[in-house]
């Protein structure tokens, strides 16, 4: 087993327009993830699969962390 | 966002082997600065890009892709074995 740890944070959001695509059209703001290599990651807490908190920090100096965003992942939520 | 619930259950469909986590009130989102914004009808709605950050042990960000390049984890992936490598050589 692999040391690292492998943490998903998984966001899908339930499509608000469902039945209409999304106009190619509308002004979108310009993101850009604010964070760069070298940079001391920002803490979070958050819940998981079994309401359990998960919180960055505590991974401090036991293990490396994959977070992974995954947007529109159908999980019907 | 999805609810821890409706994560539980996807876990479940697809056997994951690590949590799934919720950012209900994009708390984390924001201070990664990782939603945007779409104006769809004169109303504001955010989605999160989606992106994979690889975190060494020492907190420090190792490794962001964005967008579509963060749909495939493979390089992400090979950003942890190295770590790992470098951990054991130690």
């Amino acid at each position: 087993m692999k040391r690292w740890m492998a943490a998903g944070l998984l966001l899908a959001m339930t499509p608000m327009m469902a039945a209409s695509p999304r106009p190619q059209a509308q002004k979108e703001e310009a993101a850009k993830i604010a964070l760069k290599v070298g940079d001391t990651a920002p803490d979070f807490t958050l819940l998981s699969d079994s309401w359990k908190t998960v919180k960055l920090s505590d991974f401090r100096g036991k293990k490396n962390v994959f977070l992974a965003v995954y947007v529109l992942a159908f999980t019907g939520g | 966002m999805d609810s821890p619930a409706a994560n539980a259950a996807f876990a479940k469909q697809i056997g994951v082997t690590f949590p799934l986590l919720s950012d209900m009130n994009k708390k984390m989102l924001t201070a990664y600065g990782i939603l945007k914004g779409y104006d769809v009808q004169s109303e504001n709605y955010q989605w999160a890009l989606r992106a994979n950050i690889v975190i060494d042990k020492n907190g420090v960000i190792q490794h962001i892709e964005e967008g579509d390049s963060a749909v495939d984890p493979n390089t992400a992936v090979s950003v942890c074995t190295k770590l790992h490598g470098k951990e054991e050589s130690k």
